[in-house]
Protein backbone atom coordinates (compact mmCIF):
# COMPACT_ATOMS: atom_id res chain seq x y z
CA UNK A 1 0.00 0.00 0.00
CA UNK A 2 1.36 3.43 -0.93
CA UNK A 3 0.07 6.36 1.05
CA UNK A 4 0.81 9.89 -0.04
CA UNK A 5 0.09 12.79 2.31
CA UNK A 6 0.30 16.34 1.06
CA UNK A 7 1.00 18.68 3.95
CA UNK A 8 2.86 18.09 7.19
CA UNK A 9 1.03 20.19 9.72
CA UNK A 10 -1.65 19.12 12.22
CA UNK A 11 -3.75 16.92 9.92
CA UNK A 12 -0.86 15.38 7.99
CA UNK A 13 1.13 14.47 11.10
CA UNK A 14 -1.91 13.06 12.83
CA UNK A 15 -2.70 10.96 9.73
CA UNK A 16 0.82 9.49 9.77
CA UNK A 17 0.37 8.43 13.39
CA UNK A 18 -3.05 6.97 12.63
CA UNK A 19 -1.88 5.01 9.58
CA UNK A 20 1.08 3.60 11.47
CA UNK A 21 -1.18 2.51 14.32
CA UNK A 22 -2.84 0.14 11.83
CA UNK A 23 -0.37 -0.45 9.01
CA UNK A 24 3.24 -0.86 10.09
CA UNK A 25 4.70 -1.63 6.68
CA UNK A 26 2.85 0.40 4.01
CA UNK A 27 4.91 3.06 2.27
CA UNK A 28 4.09 6.57 3.47
CA UNK A 29 5.32 9.67 1.68
CA UNK A 30 4.71 13.11 3.15
CA UNK A 31 5.23 16.15 0.97
CA UNK A 32 5.55 19.67 2.31
CA UNK A 33 6.21 22.90 0.44
CA UNK A 34 7.98 24.26 3.48
CA UNK A 35 11.61 23.53 4.11
CA UNK A 36 11.43 22.98 7.83
CA UNK A 37 10.78 20.30 10.43
CA UNK A 38 7.31 19.67 11.75
CA UNK A 39 6.23 22.68 13.75
CA UNK A 40 3.07 24.17 15.17
CA UNK A 41 1.97 27.22 13.22
CA UNK A 42 -0.63 27.97 15.87
CA UNK A 43 2.01 28.91 18.40
CA UNK A 44 3.95 31.18 16.03
CA UNK A 45 2.59 34.27 17.75
CA UNK A 46 3.98 33.05 21.08
CA UNK A 47 7.32 32.63 19.37
CA UNK A 48 7.04 36.10 17.86
CA UNK A 49 6.19 37.46 21.30
CA UNK A 50 9.48 36.06 22.56
CA UNK A 51 7.64 33.72 24.93
CA UNK A 52 9.22 30.59 23.45
CA UNK A 53 12.29 29.53 21.51
CA UNK A 54 12.18 28.38 17.92
CA UNK A 55 13.11 24.91 19.12
CA UNK A 56 9.83 24.68 21.02
CA UNK A 57 7.79 25.29 17.88
CA UNK A 58 8.56 21.69 17.01
CA UNK A 59 5.69 19.82 18.56
CA UNK A 60 6.97 16.43 17.50
CA UNK A 61 10.56 15.25 17.70
CA UNK A 62 13.03 15.81 14.88
CA UNK A 63 13.02 12.06 14.33
CA UNK A 64 9.27 11.90 13.74
CA UNK A 65 9.43 10.82 10.10
CA UNK A 66 12.23 8.37 10.73
CA UNK A 67 10.46 6.91 13.72
CA UNK A 68 7.32 6.37 11.66
CA UNK A 69 9.23 5.13 8.63
CA UNK A 70 8.06 7.96 6.38
CA UNK A 71 9.65 9.25 3.19
CA UNK A 72 9.65 12.99 3.62
CA UNK A 73 9.82 15.38 0.67
CA UNK A 74 10.31 18.98 1.74
CA UNK A 75 10.42 22.26 -0.12
CA UNK A 76 8.22 21.01 -2.95
CA UNK A 77 4.70 21.93 -3.78
CA UNK A 78 2.16 19.52 -5.13
CA UNK A 79 0.75 21.27 -8.15
CA UNK A 80 -1.94 18.89 -9.29
CA UNK A 81 -3.78 15.70 -8.62
CA UNK A 82 -3.72 13.82 -11.92
CA UNK A 83 -5.98 11.09 -13.28
CA UNK A 84 -4.71 7.54 -12.76
CA UNK A 85 -3.87 8.09 -9.06
CA UNK A 86 -0.89 10.34 -9.55
CA UNK A 87 0.20 13.72 -8.30
CA UNK A 88 2.49 16.24 -9.96
CA UNK A 89 5.16 18.05 -8.00
CA UNK A 90 6.58 21.51 -8.60
CA UNK A 91 9.81 19.99 -9.96
CA UNK A 92 7.80 18.28 -12.71
CA UNK A 93 8.06 14.80 -11.21
CA UNK A 94 5.01 12.64 -10.66
CA UNK A 95 4.27 10.27 -7.83
CA UNK A 96 1.72 7.44 -7.70
CA UNK A 97 -0.47 6.62 -4.76
CA UNK A 98 -2.97 4.04 -3.61
CA UNK A 99 -4.43 6.40 -1.02
CA UNK A 100 -3.97 10.16 -1.03
CA UNK A 101 -4.57 12.61 1.78
CA UNK A 102 -4.80 16.28 0.92
CA UNK A 103 -3.88 18.22 4.04
CA UNK A 104 -2.63 21.38 2.38
CA UNK A 105 -4.23 23.66 4.95
CA UNK A 106 -4.99 27.28 4.31
CA UNK A 107 -3.15 30.52 3.77
CA UNK A 108 -3.66 34.09 4.91
CA UNK A 109 -6.17 35.94 2.81
CA UNK A 110 -4.12 38.82 1.49
CA UNK A 111 -6.28 41.82 0.85
CA UNK A 112 -6.52 43.24 -2.57
CA UNK A 113 -5.58 46.76 -1.57
CA UNK A 114 -2.95 48.92 -3.23
CA UNK A 115 0.46 48.49 -1.66
CA UNK A 116 -0.07 44.99 -0.31
CA UNK A 117 3.06 43.80 -2.16
CA UNK A 118 5.40 46.16 -0.30
CA UNK A 119 8.18 44.96 1.96
CA UNK A 120 6.91 44.90 5.50
CA UNK A 121 3.45 43.54 4.73
CA UNK A 122 2.93 40.08 6.18
CA UNK A 123 0.49 37.35 7.02
CA UNK A 124 1.35 35.34 10.11
CA UNK A 125 0.97 31.84 8.87
CA UNK A 126 4.29 30.11 8.68
CA UNK A 127 7.73 30.16 10.18
CA UNK A 128 9.06 32.36 7.40
CA UNK A 129 6.47 35.04 8.12
CA UNK A 130 7.46 35.02 11.77
CA UNK A 131 11.16 35.21 10.97
CA UNK A 132 10.72 38.05 8.51
CA UNK A 133 8.62 40.02 10.96
CA UNK A 134 11.25 39.42 13.59
CA UNK A 135 14.04 40.64 11.28
CA UNK A 136 12.15 43.85 10.77
CA UNK A 137 11.53 44.63 14.43
CA UNK A 138 14.73 46.65 14.73
CA UNK A 139 13.56 49.27 12.29
CA UNK A 140 9.94 49.30 13.41
CA UNK A 141 8.25 51.67 15.82
CA UNK A 142 4.64 51.09 14.89
CA UNK A 143 2.86 48.02 13.58
CA UNK A 144 -0.65 47.96 12.16
CA UNK A 145 -2.84 44.87 12.11
CA UNK A 146 -5.48 44.82 9.45
CA UNK A 147 -8.23 42.62 10.83
CA UNK A 148 -9.39 41.95 14.37
CA UNK A 149 -9.59 38.19 14.14
CA UNK A 150 -7.56 35.73 16.10
CA UNK A 151 -4.47 35.86 13.90
CA UNK A 152 -4.44 39.65 13.81
CA UNK A 153 -4.92 39.99 17.54
CA UNK A 154 -2.39 37.33 18.44
CA UNK A 155 0.12 39.11 16.22
CA UNK A 156 -0.82 42.43 17.80
CA UNK A 157 -0.32 41.01 21.26
CA UNK A 158 3.03 39.53 20.29
CA UNK A 159 4.36 42.76 18.79
CA UNK A 160 3.11 44.75 21.76
CA UNK A 161 5.10 42.39 23.99
CA UNK A 162 8.14 43.17 21.84
CA UNK A 163 7.74 46.83 22.65
CA UNK A 164 6.15 48.16 19.47
CA UNK A 165 3.31 50.60 19.28
CA UNK A 166 0.44 48.54 17.90
CA UNK A 167 -2.75 49.61 16.16
CA UNK A 168 -5.50 47.18 15.19
CA UNK A 169 -7.80 48.24 12.36
CA UNK A 170 -11.09 46.34 12.24
CA UNK A 171 -13.84 46.75 9.67
CA UNK A 172 -16.46 45.17 11.96
CA UNK A 173 -18.11 46.88 14.88
CA UNK A 174 -15.91 44.95 17.28
CA UNK A 175 -12.87 42.69 17.39
CA UNK A 176 -13.09 38.89 17.15
CA UNK A 177 -16.44 39.18 15.39
CA UNK A 178 -16.26 35.60 14.10
CA UNK A 179 -15.65 34.12 17.48
CA UNK A 180 -17.50 36.34 19.92
CA UNK A 181 -20.59 38.42 20.47
CA UNK A 182 -20.18 42.17 20.90
CA UNK A 183 -20.46 42.08 24.67
CA UNK A 184 -17.85 39.35 25.16
CA UNK A 185 -15.49 40.96 22.69
CA UNK A 186 -15.92 44.24 24.56
CA UNK A 187 -14.21 42.83 27.62
CA UNK A 188 -11.17 41.83 25.58
CA UNK A 189 -11.15 45.07 23.64
CA UNK A 190 -11.19 47.15 26.84
CA UNK A 191 -8.42 45.05 28.34
CA UNK A 192 -6.09 45.33 25.36
CA UNK A 193 -6.82 49.04 24.97
CA UNK A 194 -6.05 49.62 28.66
CA UNK A 195 -2.74 47.88 28.10
CA UNK A 196 -1.86 50.18 25.24
CA UNK A 197 -2.98 48.49 22.02
CA UNK A 198 -5.07 50.92 19.98
CA UNK A 199 -8.19 49.55 18.31
CA UNK A 200 -9.92 51.33 15.44
CA UNK A 201 -13.30 49.79 14.54
CA UNK A 202 -15.67 50.28 11.63
CA UNK A 203 -12.94 51.18 9.18
CA UNK A 204 -10.60 49.43 6.83
CA UNK A 205 -7.40 50.49 5.15
CA UNK A 206 -7.73 51.65 1.57
CA UNK A 207 -4.05 51.89 0.81
CA UNK A 208 -0.68 50.82 2.10
CA UNK A 209 1.82 53.60 1.41
CA UNK A 210 5.58 53.69 0.94
CA UNK A 211 8.09 53.20 -1.85
CA UNK A 212 9.48 49.72 -1.78
CA UNK A 213 8.92 49.44 1.94
CA UNK A 214 5.83 50.15 3.99
CA UNK A 215 5.72 53.63 5.50
CA UNK A 216 2.09 53.78 6.52
CA UNK A 217 -1.54 53.14 5.74
CA UNK A 218 -4.43 55.32 4.68
CA UNK A 219 -7.82 54.53 6.17
CA UNK A 220 -11.16 54.85 4.37
CA UNK A 221 -11.74 58.17 6.15
CA UNK A 222 -8.41 59.46 4.72
CA UNK A 223 -6.71 59.28 8.10
CA UNK A 224 -3.03 58.42 7.73
CA UNK A 225 -1.10 56.22 10.11
CA UNK A 226 2.69 55.89 9.96
CA UNK A 227 3.88 52.33 10.42
CA UNK A 228 6.73 50.08 9.38
CA UNK A 229 4.97 46.71 9.63
CA UNK A 230 1.51 45.73 8.42
CA UNK A 231 0.16 42.31 9.38
CA UNK A 232 -2.88 41.16 7.51
CA UNK A 233 -5.24 39.03 9.54
CA UNK A 234 -8.31 38.91 7.37
CA UNK A 235 -8.93 35.22 7.79
CA UNK A 236 -7.66 32.31 5.77
CA UNK A 237 -8.47 30.61 2.51
CA UNK A 238 -8.11 26.92 1.79
CA UNK A 239 -5.29 25.72 -0.45
CA UNK A 240 -7.44 23.87 -2.96
CA UNK A 241 -5.72 24.82 -6.22
CA UNK A 242 -4.09 21.41 -6.65
CA UNK A 243 -7.43 19.68 -7.20
CA UNK A 244 -8.99 22.15 -9.56
CA UNK A 245 -8.75 19.93 -12.66
CA UNK A 246 -9.06 16.64 -10.84
CA UNK A 247 -12.84 16.35 -10.74
CA UNK A 248 -12.79 16.76 -6.96
CA UNK A 249 -15.70 18.73 -5.58
CA UNK A 250 -14.84 21.99 -3.86
CA UNK A 251 -16.64 24.98 -2.46
CA UNK A 252 -14.69 26.98 0.13
CA UNK A 253 -12.64 23.89 0.70
CA UNK A 254 -12.51 20.32 -0.54
CA UNK A 255 -15.83 18.69 0.19
CA UNK A 256 -15.54 15.42 2.08
CA UNK A 257 -18.05 12.87 3.34
CA UNK A 258 -18.34 11.29 6.81
CA UNK A 259 -15.31 9.14 6.08
CA UNK A 260 -13.37 12.28 5.12
CA UNK A 261 -13.14 10.97 1.58
CA UNK A 262 -13.68 13.28 -1.37
CA UNK A 263 -16.01 12.40 -4.24
CA UNK A 264 -13.02 10.68 -5.85
CA UNK A 265 -12.35 7.23 -4.37
CA UNK A 266 -9.14 6.90 -2.36
CA UNK A 267 -8.60 10.65 -2.20
CA UNK A 268 -9.15 12.04 1.29
CA UNK A 269 -8.90 15.54 2.72
CA UNK A 270 -8.43 16.74 6.31
CA UNK A 271 -7.64 19.90 8.23
CA UNK A 272 -8.12 23.51 7.16
CA UNK A 273 -8.51 22.47 3.52
CA UNK A 274 -11.44 20.12 4.20
CA UNK A 275 -15.03 21.26 4.18
CA UNK A 276 -17.05 19.15 6.60
CA UNK A 277 -20.30 19.23 8.50
CA UNK A 278 -20.44 21.52 11.50
CA UNK A 279 -21.48 19.43 14.47
CA UNK A 280 -23.67 22.15 15.97
CA UNK A 281 -25.24 23.89 12.99
CA UNK A 282 -25.24 20.90 10.65
CA UNK A 283 -24.02 23.18 7.87
CA UNK A 284 -21.21 22.31 5.50
CA UNK A 285 -18.31 24.56 6.45
CA UNK A 286 -14.64 24.80 7.39
CA UNK A 287 -13.79 25.23 11.05
CA UNK A 288 -10.11 25.89 10.49
CA UNK A 289 -8.79 24.98 13.88
CA UNK A 290 -6.01 22.85 15.29
CA UNK A 291 -8.10 20.30 17.27
CA UNK A 292 -10.44 19.75 14.31
CA UNK A 293 -7.47 19.22 12.00
CA UNK A 294 -5.87 16.67 14.33
CA UNK A 295 -9.07 14.64 14.69
CA UNK A 296 -9.76 14.77 10.96
CA UNK A 297 -6.21 13.69 10.15
CA UNK A 298 -6.55 10.81 12.54
CA UNK A 299 -9.87 9.58 11.13
CA UNK A 300 -8.78 10.06 7.52
CA UNK A 301 -5.58 8.15 8.26
CA UNK A 302 -7.42 5.27 9.89
CA UNK A 303 -9.87 5.07 6.98
CA UNK A 304 -7.03 5.17 4.46
CA UNK A 305 -5.52 2.23 6.28
CA UNK A 306 -8.71 0.24 5.91
CA UNK A 307 -10.77 1.15 8.96
CA UNK A 308 -14.26 2.48 8.67
CA UNK A 309 -14.55 5.33 11.15
CA UNK A 310 -17.19 8.02 10.84
CA UNK A 311 -16.43 11.66 11.56
CA UNK A 312 -19.24 13.33 13.48
CA UNK A 313 -18.40 16.87 12.43
CA UNK A 314 -16.19 19.81 13.24
CA UNK A 315 -16.70 22.42 15.89
CA UNK A 316 -16.36 26.14 15.76
CA UNK A 317 -14.53 26.89 18.98
CA UNK A 318 -11.61 28.91 20.15
CA UNK A 319 -9.54 29.91 23.09
CA UNK A 320 -7.44 33.02 23.58
CA UNK A 321 -5.77 34.85 26.37
CA UNK A 322 -4.57 38.41 26.16
CA UNK A 323 -3.04 40.17 29.15
CA UNK A 324 -4.19 37.49 31.61
CA UNK A 325 -7.79 37.60 30.39
CA UNK A 326 -8.71 34.12 29.16
CA UNK A 327 -11.66 33.69 26.81
CA UNK A 328 -13.20 30.59 25.29
CA UNK A 329 -16.01 30.45 22.77
CA UNK A 330 -17.73 27.37 21.42
CA UNK A 331 -20.50 26.67 18.93
CA UNK A 332 -23.16 29.30 18.24
CA UNK A 333 -22.33 32.50 20.12
CA UNK A 334 -24.48 34.93 18.15
CA UNK A 335 -27.73 33.10 17.39
CA UNK A 336 -29.80 34.33 14.51
CA UNK A 337 -33.41 33.30 14.09
CA UNK A 338 -36.06 31.86 16.36
CA UNK A 339 -36.08 29.41 19.20
CA UNK A 340 -32.91 30.30 21.06
CA UNK A 341 -32.71 30.86 24.79
CA UNK A 342 -29.81 32.88 26.14
CA UNK A 343 -28.45 32.79 29.67
CA UNK A 344 -26.05 35.55 30.66
CA UNK A 345 -24.03 36.37 33.73
CA UNK A 346 -21.87 39.42 33.83
CA UNK A 347 -19.68 41.13 36.36
CA UNK A 348 -18.00 44.23 35.01
CA UNK A 349 -15.82 44.80 38.07
CA UNK A 350 -14.38 41.31 37.93
CA UNK A 351 -14.39 41.34 34.12
CA UNK A 352 -16.38 38.11 34.05
CA UNK A 353 -18.84 37.37 31.28
CA UNK A 354 -20.58 34.08 30.69
CA UNK A 355 -23.18 33.46 28.06
CA UNK A 356 -24.82 30.18 27.21
CA UNK A 357 -26.98 29.73 24.13
CA UNK A 358 -29.62 27.00 24.24
CA UNK A 359 -32.05 25.61 21.72
CA UNK A 360 -34.75 23.14 22.74
CA UNK A 361 -33.09 22.92 26.16
CA UNK A 362 -29.80 21.81 24.65
CA UNK A 363 -26.65 23.93 24.79
CA UNK A 364 -25.58 24.96 21.30
CA UNK A 365 -22.91 27.50 22.18
CA UNK A 366 -21.22 29.56 24.86
CA UNK A 367 -18.85 32.43 25.57
CA UNK A 368 -16.74 32.45 28.73
CA UNK A 369 -14.60 35.43 29.63
CA UNK A 370 -12.27 35.22 32.64
CA UNK A 371 -13.98 32.13 34.07
CA UNK A 372 -13.16 29.41 31.60
CA UNK A 373 -12.17 26.40 33.68
CA UNK A 374 -15.29 24.37 32.97
CA UNK A 375 -15.48 25.14 29.25
CA UNK A 376 -14.94 21.50 28.33
CA UNK A 377 -17.80 20.36 30.57
CA UNK A 378 -20.23 22.62 28.69
CA UNK A 379 -18.55 21.48 25.49
CA UNK A 380 -19.29 17.83 26.24
CA UNK A 381 -22.98 18.72 26.70
CA UNK A 382 -22.94 20.40 23.28
CA UNK A 383 -21.21 17.50 21.54
CA UNK A 384 -23.54 14.95 23.09
CA UNK A 385 -26.63 17.11 22.54
CA UNK A 386 -27.87 16.58 26.11
CA UNK A 387 -31.15 18.05 27.39
CA UNK A 388 -30.00 20.26 30.25
CA UNK A 389 -33.40 21.50 31.48
CA UNK A 390 -32.87 19.81 34.86
CA UNK A 391 -29.64 21.73 35.55
CA UNK A 392 -30.36 24.96 33.71
CA UNK A 393 -30.28 27.00 36.94
CA UNK A 394 -26.87 25.62 37.80
CA UNK A 395 -25.19 26.34 34.47
CA UNK A 396 -24.02 29.86 35.23
CA UNK A 397 -23.43 29.41 38.96
CA UNK A 398 -19.94 30.19 40.15
CA UNK A 399 -19.56 26.67 41.49
CA UNK A 400 -20.63 24.92 38.29
CA UNK A 401 -18.35 21.96 37.67
CA UNK A 402 -18.29 18.42 36.37
CA UNK A 403 -20.17 17.05 39.39
CA UNK A 404 -23.24 19.10 38.39
CA UNK A 405 -23.71 16.99 35.29
CA UNK A 406 -23.41 13.63 37.11
CA UNK A 407 -27.21 13.20 37.25
CA UNK A 408 -27.23 13.63 33.46
CA UNK A 409 -24.37 11.16 33.04
CA UNK A 410 -26.48 8.66 34.99
CA UNK A 411 -29.61 9.40 33.00
CA UNK A 412 -28.16 9.46 29.48
CA UNK A 413 -25.95 6.39 29.59
CA UNK A 414 -25.94 5.91 25.83
CA UNK A 415 -24.70 9.40 25.15
CA UNK A 416 -22.03 9.25 27.84
CA UNK A 417 -20.62 6.08 26.32
CA UNK A 418 -16.90 6.68 26.80
CA UNK A 419 -15.04 4.34 29.09
CA UNK A 420 -14.17 7.18 31.44
CA UNK A 421 -17.84 7.81 32.27
CA UNK A 422 -18.53 4.11 32.74
CA UNK A 423 -15.70 3.97 35.26
CA UNK A 424 -17.37 6.46 37.57
CA UNK A 425 -18.36 4.75 40.81
CA UNK A 426 -21.79 6.20 41.56
CA UNK B 1 -2.88 1.48 33.31
CA UNK B 2 -3.38 2.28 36.97
CA UNK B 3 -5.71 5.18 37.72
CA UNK B 4 -7.32 6.72 40.76
CA UNK B 5 -11.02 6.08 41.23
CA UNK B 6 -13.38 7.81 43.62
CA UNK B 7 -16.21 5.90 45.22
CA UNK B 8 -18.81 8.64 45.65
CA UNK B 9 -20.74 6.62 48.21
CA UNK B 10 -17.76 6.92 50.57
CA UNK B 11 -16.46 10.43 49.84
CA UNK B 12 -17.35 12.93 52.58
CA UNK B 13 -15.83 15.92 50.84
CA UNK B 14 -13.19 16.58 53.51
CA UNK B 15 -10.69 17.83 50.93
CA UNK B 16 -7.76 15.98 52.50
CA UNK B 17 -6.91 14.80 48.99
CA UNK B 18 -6.75 18.38 47.70
CA UNK B 19 -4.31 19.38 50.43
CA UNK B 20 -2.16 16.28 49.99
CA UNK B 21 -2.11 16.86 46.23
CA UNK B 22 -1.05 20.49 46.54
CA UNK B 23 1.65 19.64 49.09
CA UNK B 24 2.99 16.80 46.95
CA UNK B 25 3.27 19.21 44.03
CA UNK B 26 4.96 21.94 46.06
CA UNK B 27 8.67 22.58 46.14
CA UNK B 28 9.17 21.78 49.83
CA UNK B 29 6.67 18.92 49.95
CA UNK B 30 5.50 19.79 53.45
CA UNK B 31 2.31 21.64 54.36
CA UNK B 32 4.27 24.09 56.48
CA UNK B 33 6.53 25.20 53.61
CA UNK B 34 3.90 24.81 50.88
CA UNK B 35 1.63 27.53 52.24
CA UNK B 36 4.35 30.15 51.95
CA UNK B 37 5.58 29.27 48.47
CA UNK B 38 5.23 31.60 45.50
CA UNK B 39 3.48 30.69 43.36
CA UNK B 40 1.27 28.68 45.66
CA UNK B 41 1.15 25.01 44.74
CA UNK B 42 -2.02 24.00 42.92
CA UNK B 43 -4.05 20.91 43.73
CA UNK B 44 -5.00 18.86 40.71
CA UNK B 45 -7.77 16.96 42.43
CA UNK B 46 -11.02 18.81 43.08
CA UNK B 47 -13.78 17.96 45.49
CA UNK B 48 -17.11 18.73 43.87
CA UNK B 49 -20.70 18.13 44.84
CA UNK B 50 -24.17 17.92 43.40
CA UNK B 51 -27.27 17.26 45.46
CA UNK B 52 -26.22 14.44 47.81
CA UNK B 53 -23.32 13.23 45.66
CA UNK B 54 -19.77 14.29 46.54
CA UNK B 55 -16.90 13.36 44.28
CA UNK B 56 -13.19 13.95 44.39
CA UNK B 57 -12.32 14.24 40.72
CA UNK B 58 -9.20 14.80 38.65
CA UNK B 59 -7.84 13.95 35.23
CA UNK B 60 -9.29 10.65 34.05
CA UNK B 61 -6.29 9.96 31.80
CA UNK B 62 -8.77 9.33 28.98
CA UNK B 63 -7.94 6.56 26.57
CA UNK B 64 -8.70 8.85 23.65
CA UNK B 65 -7.60 12.04 25.34
CA UNK B 66 -9.15 15.24 23.92
CA UNK B 67 -6.51 17.41 25.61
CA UNK B 68 -3.76 15.71 23.62
CA UNK B 69 -5.65 16.14 20.37
CA UNK B 70 -6.28 19.80 21.09
CA UNK B 71 -2.81 20.68 22.38
CA UNK B 72 -1.15 22.82 19.75
CA UNK B 73 2.22 23.06 21.46
CA UNK B 74 2.70 19.31 21.83
CA UNK B 75 2.94 19.56 25.60
CA UNK B 76 0.19 17.02 26.40
CA UNK B 77 1.20 13.47 25.64
CA UNK B 78 0.56 9.82 26.40
CA UNK B 79 3.26 8.33 28.56
CA UNK B 80 4.34 4.74 28.03
CA UNK B 81 2.16 3.57 30.91
CA UNK B 82 -0.91 5.04 29.17
CA UNK B 83 -1.31 7.98 31.51
CA UNK B 84 -1.80 11.46 30.07
CA UNK B 85 1.16 13.59 31.06
CA UNK B 86 2.04 17.22 30.57
CA UNK B 87 5.39 18.64 29.60
CA UNK B 88 5.04 21.99 31.37
CA UNK B 89 8.16 23.22 29.66
CA UNK B 90 6.38 23.30 26.29
CA UNK B 91 3.04 24.72 27.46
CA UNK B 92 2.16 28.22 26.20
CA UNK B 93 -1.11 28.64 28.07
CA UNK B 94 -3.44 28.66 25.06
CA UNK B 95 -6.14 26.77 27.03
CA UNK B 96 -7.13 24.55 24.15
CA UNK B 97 -6.95 21.66 26.65
CA UNK B 98 -9.25 23.50 29.05
CA UNK B 99 -11.64 24.07 26.15
CA UNK B 100 -11.99 20.35 25.43
CA UNK B 101 -11.53 18.55 28.78
CA UNK B 102 -14.96 16.99 29.45
CA UNK B 103 -14.21 16.76 33.17
CA UNK B 104 -13.02 20.31 33.69
CA UNK B 105 -9.94 18.69 35.19
CA UNK B 106 -7.30 21.11 33.94
CA UNK B 107 -6.39 24.14 36.02
CA UNK B 108 -4.54 27.24 34.96
CA UNK B 109 -1.66 28.95 36.68
CA UNK B 110 -0.24 31.95 34.86
CA UNK B 111 0.39 30.58 31.39
CA UNK B 112 0.66 26.98 32.45
CA UNK B 113 -1.92 24.22 32.29
CA UNK B 114 -1.89 22.02 35.39
CA UNK B 115 -3.37 18.57 35.77
CA UNK B 116 -3.09 15.29 37.67
CA UNK B 117 0.14 13.46 36.86
CA UNK B 118 -0.69 10.44 39.04
CA UNK B 119 2.24 11.52 41.25
CA UNK B 120 4.60 10.03 38.68
CA UNK B 121 7.64 11.08 40.69
CA UNK B 122 6.38 9.52 43.91
CA UNK B 123 7.49 5.91 44.09
CA UNK B 124 4.66 4.94 46.48
CA UNK B 125 2.01 6.08 43.94
CA UNK B 126 -0.67 8.79 44.06
CA UNK B 127 -0.62 10.65 47.37
CA UNK B 128 -4.36 11.40 47.30
CA UNK B 129 -5.14 7.73 47.83
CA UNK B 130 -3.21 7.45 51.08
CA UNK B 131 -4.49 10.82 52.26
CA UNK B 132 -8.14 9.77 52.04
CA UNK B 133 -9.49 9.00 55.54
CA UNK B 134 -12.59 7.19 54.24
CA UNK B 135 -10.75 5.09 51.66
CA UNK B 136 -12.99 6.42 48.92
CA UNK B 137 -9.99 6.89 46.64
CA UNK B 138 -8.36 3.78 45.31
CA UNK B 139 -5.68 3.17 42.74
CA UNK B 140 -6.07 0.20 40.44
Amino acid sequence: MEYVIVGSSAAGVSAVEAIRSVDKSGKITVISDENYSIYSRCVLSYYLAGMMTEEKLKYRGEDFFKKHNVDSIVGKKVEAVLPGKKIKLSDGKTLSFDKLLIATGSRSKMENIPGVEKDGVFGLRNINDARKIEERLGKTKTAVMLGGGLIGLRAAYALHKRGLKVIVVVKSKHILSQMLDEEGAGFIQRRIENKGIKVITGLSAKEITGDKEVSGIILENEEKIDCQIVVIGKGVQANIELVKDAGIKTEWGIIVNESLQTNVTDVFAAGDVAQTKDLVTGESTINALWPNAVIQGKIAGLNMAGKNIKYDGSLGMNSVEFFELPTISYGITKPKGEGYEILVKKNDAQEIYKKIVLKNNKIVGFVLVNDVDNAGVYGSLIRKKIDVSSIKEELLNNNFNFAKILPLVKKYKEEFAEKEYKELVM
Amino acid sequence: MKKVYCNVTKCLGCRSCEIACAVEHSKGKTLFTAISETPLPVHRRKVQAVEEIIISDACHHCEDAPCITACMSGSMFKAEDGSTQHNEDKCVGCWMCVMVCPFGAISRRKNLAIKCDLCKDRTEGPVCVVSCPTKSLTVK
